[in-house]
């Protein structure tokens, strides 16, 4: 219908007042929609759209009376004459209409068309590759259907596997874990870095002797850090003996036979001692009691890479210390730019045993004696 | 030329098909002189005069008898059930004659008829005209059941309907009726029976659905578009005999599914179409089928209609899960 | 050649078009308070029905089918029941509910669309409405069974239209109320239209009150724009049915002075002028101009009576008006005696979706 003609508002009155518009012209409403508020000589009565349309015109501004059965409200339509019909079309109910147009693109009969082929796979097959973490184009598929089968699956997951290498550790290595745990549970460690001047040492000087030496030296100023320190019982020993650990880096892993009794031995003893156990080390022949007992360790990480680091202390030693790549470097000595050849160093100590002081005594002790000044 | 409603697809494919063919029959209560309550035969009484435009006396299995014995003289009757509510006295004469009568005879009569009825819930009527039991058609041997959403597809599957020599079930969306307008071209083409149609194209899931519930799964495809899924809209149209092929090779391309259906849950035909995926393409599922439908009750009155009906946060949140599942 | 059955179908009516008493009043109108009681109901049903037609035209009511015009056939019926008696109605018997307990306010529910307006009053046997027309005389007949079956002194009241009657149904049911002798009247409104199809379409059968002569049982006509001939003789019928198990079939004629329902466009198929011409017989007119002759009745009677019909009426809207609707699951609840475990999680979805919907 386009024209909405004033019902019978419920008092068998022949009209009303308009009292308020809810709609202008030009608005889209739906069914129901209020469109006016319409006053009686009983009631205030609202009066809602009986179809969706676009509202053409409103037949009266308020305070306006409007005869029952008069026009009312107009709608857009199509090219029809405007009929005062009440033909709502139906017998029951409210069909809702609206002007929109239907816009459906393009209809395809039947299927849209096939672009790339599909894996072929039963749910089950579907959980257990996600399980195992398989792309399943990765596979073949072998099943009858062309599906790929659940052996499908296992047997890429198998593959996969074997180019990872997945083990257990063992001996050394398992030893290295174990200790390393044991370490950053008990441990508090601290780290100082520092660098020494090996410019003036004489040329073919064996270094780690002199490092031996130098720590022998550190000893005698800082003894604190040549002992052994059990937190449970909360006893430190403090050595006579030297027995400095060597870390030695093998395709096994890491070992650190004991140079025993250090301030004893002459340079040349230690290197001998140094070569027979890089030898023993290497053919698996060290003994075990070579293994054990040191007071404290040297690794010379350096000789491979790296600057300074932070060496892990092995309880129940107290103290470690780590050298790295000596290198040349530009300096500033007496206010002058020189050359200089500089080994980096990281003393790292368990600070629950030794002090700050302690330690950067130790280490300017060891430092002054590697730069030759006694 | 106007854009027109569903409703008067109706009618324009049945003026066309009457004025091609003299054999078709038109009956039903209130269609002549009133033009049909939803006004689906308006103007055909003026054109075709009563003898092919028949009133008939309030009797639906009567209708529904009449229409068989007429057919089976080479009539081709379009017969009308005022709502599908009121269907059920007829249910007899139509899967006990109409559906059988062919197979009884080994081809030598049958039935070339249409059974035409408003359907499905959402006009805000009274009891027993809001019913959606395509089912309990859809489940008998014999018979077609056909379900327009759009002016263009109520034409053309229309004409089809009434050209098929077998009965067909037409079942009409009476929410959709005056919904929207759309341009039909009056030429006779008929579309094909036994097919889905594609409405949208998509890659990521595939909407099943027919009726009205078309409607607000084209809106949920629009609303999935927007968050960047691409949803493949299949208008099954013809409920049975089922096109389960194209629905098939979507959900090959898409791996997940969602069924529509107005119609109440338990023993609906997004039951058979599930069955139907699990049997041949469970192997291209990425989560299991899901349903989106009515509730396993009776259709509530006016007052608590909307709730019954499923919405698009419905769709959306079954794409959600089919999307999310794995 | 023998003819071996005839058959007649009387027509009754005790006040005619021009409010002329024919006869006496009959014994079971004797009363002239009831008569005033007759007449009152008829104009508040009309009060009511041209309100509830206006709530349909404001949006505050779904699809309403008007009695405007047949206000006596069912204020008739109503007065003719005993309490005991069971009423099946189809959906214009308004006036006939209200006399059996039900609320004017259920009726505007139900057409409000809520199930509640079918509950009637705890005890009430009597059925909701009939939409799938012509499916309830057998209802009637088999609540008259079960009567029958326990001895029960009462009897069934089961209305349906002219256009109903057309249905396989109302055959059967007739044809096994003659074959059981069931304790039941048919009462078939004939207002003249069925929709748009008018009587004359609907069957070539002179009478609709005839076609009880196939089913064995007695038919007849009554004038339904006379309220006491229609209350009288369904009062006999129902005595007869009530107290001998002969079912009666009886036409009450009327005019429907109105569309269908509130959807409906009647200007679409009915004849100019027939409206006018049959609203000269209309029942209310009728029946106060007798009363008004017998001294029973005046101008000021009415004016109050209008008035406090009027005011009687805006109550019901506002009961209806403030009923808030039933909450969702409410679907489920009535769904069986107990709803099965597995239909739980729907209720339980529908819930849910509520609580989305407001959120």
């Amino acid at each position: 219908m386009k024209i909405f003609n004033l019902p019978d508002l419920g008092e068998g009155l022949a009209d009303a007042e308009i009292r308020e518009w809810h709609v202008k012209v030009g608005d889209v409403v739906i069914v129901d929609q209020p469109l006016v508020c319409m006053e009686t000589a009983k009631a205030v009565v609202e009066v809602p759209s009986p179809q969706a349309g676009k509202i053409k015109k409103l037949h009266g501004n308020p305070g306006d009376i409007v005869n029952t059965g008069a026009p009312l409200v107009e709608y857009e339509g199509d090219n029809e004459t405007l009929t005062t019909s009440k033909d709502a079309g139906s017998v029951v109910g409210n069909l809702e209409e609206s002007t929109q147009r239907l816009d459906e693109g393009d209809m395809i009969i039947g299927a849209a068309k096939k672009t790339a082929s599909t894996i072929k796979a039963m749910p089950a097959v579907r959980a257990l590759a996600k399980q195992l973490n398989v792309d399943l184009n990765s596979i073949v598929p072998s099943g009858p259907q062309g599906q790929i089968t659940l052996e499908d699956v296992k047997k890429q997951a198998d593959e996969r596997a074997s180019e990872d290498q997945v083990d257990t550790l063992h001996g050394v290595r398992r030893a290295m874990a174990v200790v390393m745990m044991q370490s950053h549970q008990e441990v508090v460690p601290v780290t100082i870095f520092e660098d020494a001047d090996l410019s003036d040492l004489p040329s073919g000087s064996d270094i780690t002797a002199c490092f031996l030496a130098a720590i022998v030296a550190a000893i005698k100023i800082e003894p604190n850090l040549n002992a052994w320190f059990d937190g449970k019982t909360m006893e430190r020993r403090l050595f006579k003996e030297i027995n400095v650990g060597l870390a030695v880096d093998t395709a096994e892993g890491l070992f650190v036979p004991v140079l025993k009794d250090v301030g004893k031995k002459s340079a040349a003893e230690l290197r001998t001692a140094i070569d027979t156990f890089k030898k023993t080390v290497k053919a698996r022949t060290v003994a075990p009691s070579d293994l054990h007992g040191a007071t404290i360790t040297l690794s010379n990480f350096g000789m491979i890479a790296g600057k300074y680091a932070t060496p892990i202390i092995v309880p129940p030693m107290v103290a470690i210390l780590g050298c790295g790549k000596i290198r040349e470097v530009v300096m500033v000595r007496n206010g002058k730019m020189e050359i200089r050849k500089i080994a980096p160093l990281s003393l790292t100590f368990d600070h629950r045993a030794v002090t700050g002081g302690e330690a950067t005594r130790f280490l300017a002790a060891l430092i002054n004696h590697l730069q030759g000044e006694r | 030329m106007a854009d027109i409603t569903l409703v008067e697809a109706i009618t324009q494919a049945l003026a066309y098909e009457m004025r091609k063919d003299k054999d078709v029959v038109i009956l039903g209560e209130d269609v002549g002189k009133d033009g049909g309550v939803f006004r689906a035969t308006l103007g055909l009484l003026n054109e075709f005069g009563p003898e092919r435009v028949r009133d008939t006396p309030l009797a639906e299995s009567m209708i529904a008898g009449l229409a068989i014995g007429m057919a089976a003289q080479g009539l081709k009757p379009v017969a009308e059930f005022q709502f599908m509510g009121f269907i059920y006295p007829a249910y007899d004469q139509i899967v006990n004659h109409a559906a059988r009568i062919r197979n009884r005879t080994r081809g030598r009569l049958s039935c070339p008829v249409v059974f035409r009825t408003p359907y499905g819930a959402g006009i805000h009527a009274p009891e027993h005209h809001s019913e959606s039991t395509e089912a309990i058609f859809a489940h008998i041997p014999g018979l077609r059941v056909v379900v327009p959403s759009s002016p263009a597809r109520a034409y053309g599957l229309l004409l089809a309907s009434i050209r098929d020599p077998d009965p067909v079930i037409f079942l009409e969306p009476s929410r959709l009726y005056r919904w929207a307008k759309q341009e039909v071209p009056d030429d006779g083409k008929a579309l094909p029976l036994d097919v889905c149609f594609t409405l949208r194209v998509g890659t990521d899931v595939t909407l099943v659905t027919w009726g009205a519930m078309v409607k607000e799964t084209l809106a949920a495809a629009d609303t999935l578009a927007k968050q960047g899924i691409s949803a493949e809209v299949i208008d099954v149209a013809t409920i049975k005999p089922l096109d389960i092929e194209t629905i098939l090779a979507s959900v090959e391309k898409t791996g997940r599914c969602v069924i529509i259906h107005e119609a109440a849950r338990s023993c609906g035909v997004g039951a058979d179409i599930s069955a139907q995926i699990a049997e041949r393409g469970l192997m291209f599922l990425q989560a299991p089928v899901q349903r989106v439908t009515g509730y396993d009750t009776i259709v509530p009155y006016a007052r608590l209609e909307k709730l019954y009906i499923p919405n698009e946060k419905q769709i959306l949140a079954a794409v959600t899960n089919v999307m999310e599942f794995a | 050649m023998n003819v071996v059955a005839k058959f007649e179908i009387p027509y009754y009516q005790c006040l005619d078009e021009s409010s002329i008493l024919h006869g006496n009043l009959p014994d079971s109108v004797k009363d002239t308070k009831q008569l005033v009681k007759l007449y009152r109901l008829m104009v508040l049903l009309r009060i009511f029905d041209t309100k509830a037609i206006a709530l349909q035209r404001t949006g505050k009511l779904g699809t309403y089918p008007s009695t405007r015009g047949q206000e006596a056939v069912f204020v008739g019926m109503g007065a003719a029941l005993a309490n005991d008696d069971v009423f099946v109605p189809y959906y214009r018997d308004v006036g006939t509910l209200i006399q059996r307990g039900v609320k004017l306010s259920d009726i505007l529910l139900y057409w409000g669309g809520d199930e509640r307006g079918n509950c009637y009053h705890k005890d009430s046997e009597d059925f909701p409405y009939s939409v799938p027309v012509g499916s309830q005389p057998l209802h009637g007949a088999g609540i008259a069974t079960a009567l029958k079956i326990r001895g029960e002194k009462r009897a069934v009241l089961v209305t349906c239209g002219d256009g109903a009657s057309s249905q396989g149904d109302f055959y059967e049911a007739l044809n096994v109320a003659g074959a059981w002798k069931l304790p039941i009247v048919f009462v078939v409104s004939n207002n003249q239209w069925a929709i748009s199809v008018p009587r004359s379409a609907q069957s070539a059968s002179q009478t609709i009150a005839q076609k009880a002569v196939a089913a064995g049982i007695e038919g007849e006509q009554v004038d339904g724009n006379d309220v006491i001939a229609v209350c009288d003789r369904v009062t006999l019928a129902l005595k007869k049915a009530r107290e001998k198990n002969e079912p009666v079939l009886l036409e009450i004629l009327s005019y429907r002075q109105s569309d269908h329902t509130t959807a409906d466009d009647a200007s679409r198929y009915e004849p100019q002028g027939i409206r006018e011409k049959e609203w000269l017989k209309e029942p209310i007119g009728r029946m106060r101009k007798y009363l008004e002759a017998a001294k029973l009745w005046d101008e000021e009677k009415e004016k109050a009576l209008q008035a406090e019909c009027s005011v009687d009426v805006e109550g019901v809207v506002k009961e209806y008006l403030n009923t808030p609707p039933q909450s969702p699951e409410s679907m489920f609840d009535s769904l069986y005696a107990k709803l099965p475990d597995i239909y739980l999680e729907q209720r339980e979805q529908l819930i849910q979706k509520e609580i989305v919907a407001h959120g």
